[in-house]
Order: C-alpha cells, then structure tokens, then sequence
C-alpha cells in the first residue's frame, strides 16, 4: 500500500517534469521570438542654426559652425549644403511553425527617421535661407 | 525546495548555451592626418599640395556651370531646346573620408537585439579659380563610435 502510493507520486511527478520540459520546448521552438535593431548612420548635427543670419553669414560661417557638409549640391542661384544625420529602429515579432519552419505569425515595424539641415547660399556664398528638421529624437522606442 | 533551484539554474544554463554574442569592426580607407590638417592655409596651400599629402579624394566635384552670373533666362531650356552648356573646368573642392562602423548584437532565446552604428572623419577643401585653398572643414566624428552598442552609448 506504501509502495503504490509513493510509486504513483514518483510518476505524477515524472509526468510533470515532462510536461513542463515539453512546454518549454514547445515554446521556445515555435516561438520565434523577438527581434530588436538599430542603426545609426553619421552623428547627431552640431552647432545652432540660430546663429545663421540669412543675408549676412558665409559658407566660411557654416563650415565653422557644423563642418563638412554631408551633400554638397550646386544649383543656378548658387550652392546648397545638406547636414543630414539618420537613425533606423526595428523591432519585429514572429511566430513560427516549429517543425514545417512556416511563419504563423510576423509583426514587424521600420522606422527610418532623419535631421536635416539645409543652407542655400547665393553665387557670393551669403546664406540666402536656411531650413531644419529634427526627428530622429521623437522616435518611439519599439 | 532544492528541485526547484535546480530547475532554475537548468533553465538559466539552457538559455545561455541558446544564446550567442556577435560583434562586428567595418573600417573603409585609412585615417586623416590632423597634422596635416592643421597645416592647410586658406589662399597659400594648393591643390598640388592637398594631393600629395593627402593622396586621391574619395570624392572629387569638377562640375562647373560656365554660364555663372548671367541672368536667368538661358538657363530654362524650352522644348526640342538644347540645354545650358556645362564643361569640366576645374575642381570646386575634394571630400576625404575615413569611415568606421560598430556592430553587435545579442541572440538570447526569445529576444535578439541588434546594433549597428557607422561614423565617418570627413575632410572637404574647397578650391578658388587659382587652385589653392579657398575653404575648408574638418570634423572628425569615428572617435564618438560606441565600443559596445547600446551598453556604452
């Protein structure tokens, strides 16, 4: 009677063990999982556009103040500089069949979001205007 | 009680045996010279003197509009029209770049995380009529490149 009671634990047990080690077999292998990336390409812009006045600061002023431009372009009225600075986040869930390898289930999100700066300059190289735009900062996360 | 901790630590052992580290190093062309750099002087260097220290540019602009300064009218070419004349004349400025890259990425068993990070040291001369040295701008940017991804962001 002692014997069959603590035999029947033994197996309860044993089976439990299983179920849980094949659960998380099961999981793992049809869980794909979830994937996280980043790439950044150049560095943040520098420098503060404020300090431009259009009509009065120079090519020299702008190659101080923010450096080598990352696009130069050449235009009839004269020179245009672009600054650009380029973040890409990615973040992708996928489910997928563990032994046929199918995808059951992806959810994926691309986000590719730039600064961008950009100075024109008239044939003297006097900055005629200027135009900004920050928005790799308000990127979400995921 | 001791089961349990067993299984925790089999479980932990499980994920880090599943678990992988990669880790990538991208260098493109050689570093700038500062020093050389510094020696650059607006209106006396050449551009005999940018090449022969710093070898061929990675990018060289040689395009030039003749028709600079005359009203705007020539420009706008009408249909069946040929359109404005544009001739090689001289190079308007030489960019050198020295470009690094960082990748890393952790493969965990549920969670992968990837990171890639590129930065480049970036020298652009620009040349007046008389090829010397009208202008330029250095900004070196590799040295800001994370070691580690995220962890030493």
């Amino acid at each position: 009677m002692i014997r069959d009671g603590w035999l029947r634990k033994r197996i309860e047990r044993c089976g439990r063990a299983a179920l849980l080690a094949a659960g998380w077999c099961a999981l793992v292998s049809v869980t794909g999982g979830c994937t996280i990336g980043r790439y950044y390409d150049g560095s943040p812009l520098r420098g503060e556009p404020s300090k431009l006045v259009e009509g009065q600061s120079t090519k020299h002023d702008v190659l101080q103040i923010f450096g080598p431009p990352t696009q130069i372009m050449h235009q009839t009225d004269g020179d245009a500089f672009v600054y650009t600075y380029q973040q890409y986040n990615y973040s992708s869930f996928r489910v997928q069949d563990p032994i046929l390898g199918y995808n059951w289930f992806t959810y994926s999100r691309q986000l590719e979001n730039r600064d961008r700066l950009l100075v024109l300059f008239d044939f003297t190289g006097v900055v005629r205007s200027i135009a900004i735009d920050h928005h790799v900062e308000a990127m979400p996360l995921l | 009680m001791w089961r349990r901790r067993l299984a925790a630590l089999g479980t932990a052992g499980v994920a880090v045996l599943a678990s992988g580290c990669v880790m990538g190093r991208v260098y493109r062309d050689h570093p700038l010279d500062e020093q050389k750099i510094a020696a650059i002087q607006p209106g006396t260097t050449t551009k005999n003197d940018i090449l022969n220290w710093f070898g061929p540019p990675q990018e060289v602009d040689a395009r030039e509009l003749t028709a600079i300064g005359v009203p705007f009218e020539p420009f706008i070419s009408r249909r069946g029209e040929k359109p404005p004349v544009e001739r090689m004349v001289a190079a308007r400025y030489f960019r050198y770049t020295y470009a690094r890259a960082n990748a890393m990425a952790i493969v965990l068993v549920l969670l992968n995380y990837g990171d890639f990070d590129q930065k480049n040291d970036n020298l652009v001369v620009f040349f007046d009529g008389d090829n010397k040295v009208e202008d330029y701008a250095f900004r070196k940017d590799t040295e800001l490149l994370p070691r580690f991804g995220f962890w030493s962001r």
